[in-house]
C-alpha cells in the first residue's frame, strides 16, 4: 500500500510548480494554466485525505468536485477577460498591460 | 483481481509491488509534464502538456479509490477547459513571438520562493506521523456519492449550478465584441 505522505508529497510538489508558473509566466493564458496546476494539486490532496480519514460519506471528493466546477467557471471567465484584453490592447503578455498602472 | 495477482505471482512479481511501480511511474510522470507546463516556451505545447499533467492526476485518482472523480477529470479538465486554452491561443497570442518564456530577472526570485515552499511543506508532510493504512473498506462507491450529493450537499449543489450560471452569462457579456 501506498502510504499517506506520499500522495502529500506529489500534491505540495505540484502546486510548487504551479506557484513557480504563475510568478514565472509573461503570458496570461500561461498564468492560468499554472492556476490550473496549484488547483489541482489541492484536489490531490483533498481526496487522500478524504481516503485516510476514512470517513464514509465521501465529503472529500465532494469537495473535490466542487473545486473542479469552480475551477471551470474561473477558467471561463478568466480567458473572457484574456480575449477581451487582446482585443482592446492587441497583446497578453501582463508586463504590456498597464492601461490601470498609474 | 485474484487472477491477475495470480498472473503476476507466476511471473515472480507480487500485486501489491506492481501497485507501487506504476504508481511511482505515473507520479514521476505527472510531475515531468507539470515542469514543461511551466518551462515550456511555445504556449500551445503548454496545452497539451497540460492535458497530459490532468491526465497522470487523474490516474492517481485512481490509486486513491476515486474513480467517479478520475472520470470527471478528464471528462471536464481535459475534454472541455484545455479545450477552451487551445482555441483562446489560437484566438490571441502569435503562439511563437511573444508569447514565450518569462522574465529572466525574476527566474531566480520564483524558483526561490517555490522551492522553498516545497521544503517547508516537504519537512511538514515528514514531520507528521501519518496513519499507515487506510481504515478497512472505505472506498466510497458511486451511490454513495450522488446520494450525499442529493441529501447532505443539496444547498452548495444548487449554489454552484447558480455560480455556473453566472459565469456563463459573465462570459457572453465580457467577451461580446463592443459595438463602436
Amino acid at each position: 500500500m501506498i502510504p499517506q505522505s506520499h500522495f502529500l508529497l506529489l500534491g505540495a510538489a505540484l502546486f510548487s510548480i504551479g506557484l513557480f508558473g504563475v510568478f514565472t509566466r509573461r503570458n496570461a493564458i500561461g498564468i492560468l494554466m499554472s492556476i490550473e496546476l496549484i488547483l489541482n494539486a489541492a484536489n490531490i490532496n483533498l481526496i487522500t485525505f478524504s481516503k485516510f480519514s476514512g470517513s464514509p460519506d465521501g465529503t472529500g471528493q465532494i469537495f473535490a468536485l466542487f473545486v473542479i466546477a469552480i475551477a471551470a467557471a474561473s477558467a471561463v471567465v478568466g480567458l473572457c477577460l484574456v480575449i477581451s484584453i487582446y482585443r482592446n490592447s492587441k497583446t497578453i503578455l501582463i508586463n504590456k498591460i498597464n492601461l490601470m498602472k498609474w | 483481481m485474484s487472477g491477475l495477482a495470480q498472473l503476476l505471482s507466476s511471473h515472480g512479481l507480487s500485486y501489491d509491488f506492481m501497485i507501487k511501480a506504476t504508481f511511482y511511474f505515473v507520479a514521476g510522470l505527472t510531475l515531468l509534464f507539470a515542469l514543461l507546463v511551466v518551462l515550456s516556451r511555445n504556449i500551445f505545447h503548454v496545452a497539451i502538456y497540460l492535458a497530459m499533467t490532468l491526465i497522470g492526476v487523474a490516474c492517481v485518482y485512481l490509486y486513491l479509490d476515486a474513480e467517479f472523480l478520475a472520470i470527471v477529470q478528464v471528462l471536464i479538465y481535459v475534454g472541455a477547459i484545455v479545450t477552451l486554452f487551445i482555441f483562446t491561443v489560437m484566438l490571441t497570442a502569435d503562439i511563437n513571438a511573444g508569447s514565450v518564456g518569462a522574465m529572466i530577472g525574476r527566474v531566480s526570485a520564483a524558483a526561490l520562493v517555490s522551492l522553498a515552499t516545497f521544503f517547508i511543506l516537504t519537512h511538514i508532510i515528514t514531520m507528521t506521523t501519518w496513519s499507515a493504512a487506510p481504515p478497512a473498506e472505505t472506498s466510497v462507491g458511486l451511490p454513495q456519492l450522488g446520494k450525499s450529493l442529493m441529501s447532505q450537499y443539496a444547498l452548495p449543489f444548487e449554489v454552484i449550478s447558480l455560480l455556473s450560471l453566472a459565469a456563463l452569462v459573465g462570459a457572453i457579456v465580457i467577451g461580446k465584441a463592443q459595438k463602436r
